[in-house]
């Protein structure tokens, strides 16, 4: 494309638009559609996916110490535990500090914590995993370290399950997004495919008259970037909107579930929609004038 | 300028549109090609343009062998050979002078030039009072003016006309013919389609009749019929 066709071209599309601007319109306003879909599946599966990865930092094991350790022992332990790569969080819980969350648990029923001795209950380690496929090996650390089997408490299997859970959870929201983006594409290209089909014969008089298929594409190219960009515009403010919308409810209605705000994360998702709808109205233009450039 | 070459033309296989045809046409001739519905002119006109291929046979077109010409030279190839139809074939949202100035962008030309060339040849055509006006503005006379204009807006060597007064009265016909005769006075080879039999007998130009796919006759200065 010569630069000084680029004024043609562009006033060729923007006439286009103007002339066809029910189809314009339609095909922009089925875009939105498409783009919102890729937009709240995108999102849902972000805050989903933080929220399961806040549950997955919590699980922890504990690990009492043994009667027979000395406080110097304990002491050695708890910094050897520190420095395992696999932790990323440790609790050290002395004997009175146990009974005191003890009491704490049992707080309506006084009675039963009333004069028991300040170490009736063991100290321990709580231990917190990066990943809970690591715990294995963590165990293996500590039994090394003089802990015996009996003094290890871990939700193993609790944290097998969730990881089960949590990929099954990924997995069916990312299936359920993508079948509905694939839906949403095809109503997309048959909508672009029938308001060019609607000037079928324009085209065919075109490629008559000699215009080479680039000179009868580029204008529909055009119309279709635009459509696209309008269209993706539009659902990427809906999905921004949707989203702070759902930080600021949850926040008040669900304190104690973390809910990433990610402002750097909807940037991105948002370039990521204005992308999509550009490229499926570039790519549906072009594809479908395709077929009617065989003349 | 325009050489078929034994050529035939099948449809689908089985409804042949034409048979074994041989024809030359000069650089400068004026020649019409009558015959009934369906007895191949359409077919002819088409493959000049490389609409499609001949199913047996040559065709050469301003020197060029059309069976050598690939895809992407066809439009160059067509930028050659004027087009006048009987539907007229205007793009509907844009005006006269905007269908006209069309075939030029198409070439890549430069701005200026189809400013000042697109004026002059709607005047030629006696449009020059209608450069802003849609084809829905336009009755059919005007419309295959403006299409006579875009057609011969690049001086193109040859122009063919696909019955070019089949939808027009008489007395428009004239007028119309009367275009395509001063377009083939200054040079251009002009080759019409028609069943006008009147015109044909009027304008005493070479006529090559058609009968179901077959030149049947082939004469300078004739008329419609033989008789003539």
């Amino acid at each position: 494309m010569r630069s000084s066709n680029l004024g043609f071209f562009l006033r060729e599309a923007l006439k286009n638009l103007r002339l066809n601007l029910l189809m314009s319109v339609t095909a922009a306003t089925t875009t939105v559609i498409c783009v919102l879909i890729l937009g709240l599946g995108l999102v849902t599966y972000s805050h989903v996916g933080a929220f399961l990865d806040s549950i997955g930092r919590d699980i922890s094991m504990t690990a009492y110490f043994p009667e027979d350790f000395s406080s110097e022992r304990v002491e050695e332990v708890r910094e050897n535990v520190e420095a395992y790569p696999e932790i990323s969080e440790v609790r050290y819980v002395s004997k009175e500090q146990a009974l005191e969350d003890f009491k704490e648990t049992l707080s309506e029923q006084p009675d039963i914590v009333e004069g028991l001795p300040g170490d009736v209950l063991p100290a321990s380690l709580e231990i917190t995993l990066n990943n809970p496929g690591d715990s294995g090996a963590v165990v293996q650390r500590l039994q090394d370290e003089g802990f015996g089997e009996d003094d290890l408490r871990r939700n193993e299997e609790l944290a097998e399950s969730f990881e089960t859970f949590a990929y099954w959870i990924m997995l069916i929201l990312g299936t359920v997004t993508a079948l509905f983006l694939l839906a949403s594409v095809l109503l997309v290209s048959n909508v672009i495919r029938l308001s060019i089909f609607a000037r079928r014969k324009e085209i065919e008089v075109m490629k008559l008259v000699g215009a080479s298929d680039g000179f009868v594409r580029t204008p529909f190219v055009l119309e279709g970037l635009v459509q696209g960009l309008a269209g993706a515009t539009l659902a990427a403010l809906l999905v921004a909107w949707a989203n702070s919308a759902f930080v600021d409810w949850a926040r008040e209605a669900l304190p104690l579930v973390p809910v990433a705000s990610g402002a750097g994360k909807i940037l991105l998702v948002v370039l990521i929609l204005l992308a999509t709808g550009i490229l499926i109205g570039i790519a549906g233009s072009y594809f479908s004038v395709r077929r009617f450039l065989k003349v | 300028m325009i050489y078929f070459e034994n050529v035939t033309k099948v449809y689908g296989g089985d409804v042949v549109a034409l048979k074994d045809v041989n024809l030359g046409v000069e650089a400068g001739e004026f020649v019409f090609l009558v015959g009934a519905s369906g007895s191949g002119k359409s077919t002819m006109m088409r493959l000049i343009l490389k609409e499609m291929e001949p199913t047996r046979g040559a065709i050469s077109v301003d020197g060029a062998k059309l069976s050598a010409i690939p895809r992407r030279y066809v439009p160059k190839h067509r930028r050659n050979i004027g087009c006048v139809f009987q539907d007229f074939k205007l793009l509907p949202n844009k005006t006269a002078a905007e269908n006209v100035a069309y075939a030029m962008e198409v070439t890549g030309q430069k701005r200026r030039a189809i400013r000042t060339r697109v004026p002059q040849i709607l005047e030629l055509v006696g449009l020059g009072g209608k450069k802003g006006a849609y084809p829905g503005q336009l009755s059919g006379g005007e419309q295959q003016r403006v299409s006579i204009a875009r057609a011969f807006v690049s001086q193109p060597p040859i122009l063919i006309a696909d019955e070019p007064t089949g939808n027009l009265d008489p007395d428009t016909s004239v007028g119309i013919m009367q275009l395509l005769h001063r377009i083939n006075r200054i040079g251009t080879t002009v080759l019409v389609a028609t069943h006008d039999r009147e015109m044909v007998d009027v304008m005493r130009k070479r006529v090559v009749a058609l009968e179901e796919g077959q030149v049947v006759r082939d004469m300078a200065k004739g008329g419609y019929t033989s008789e003539v």
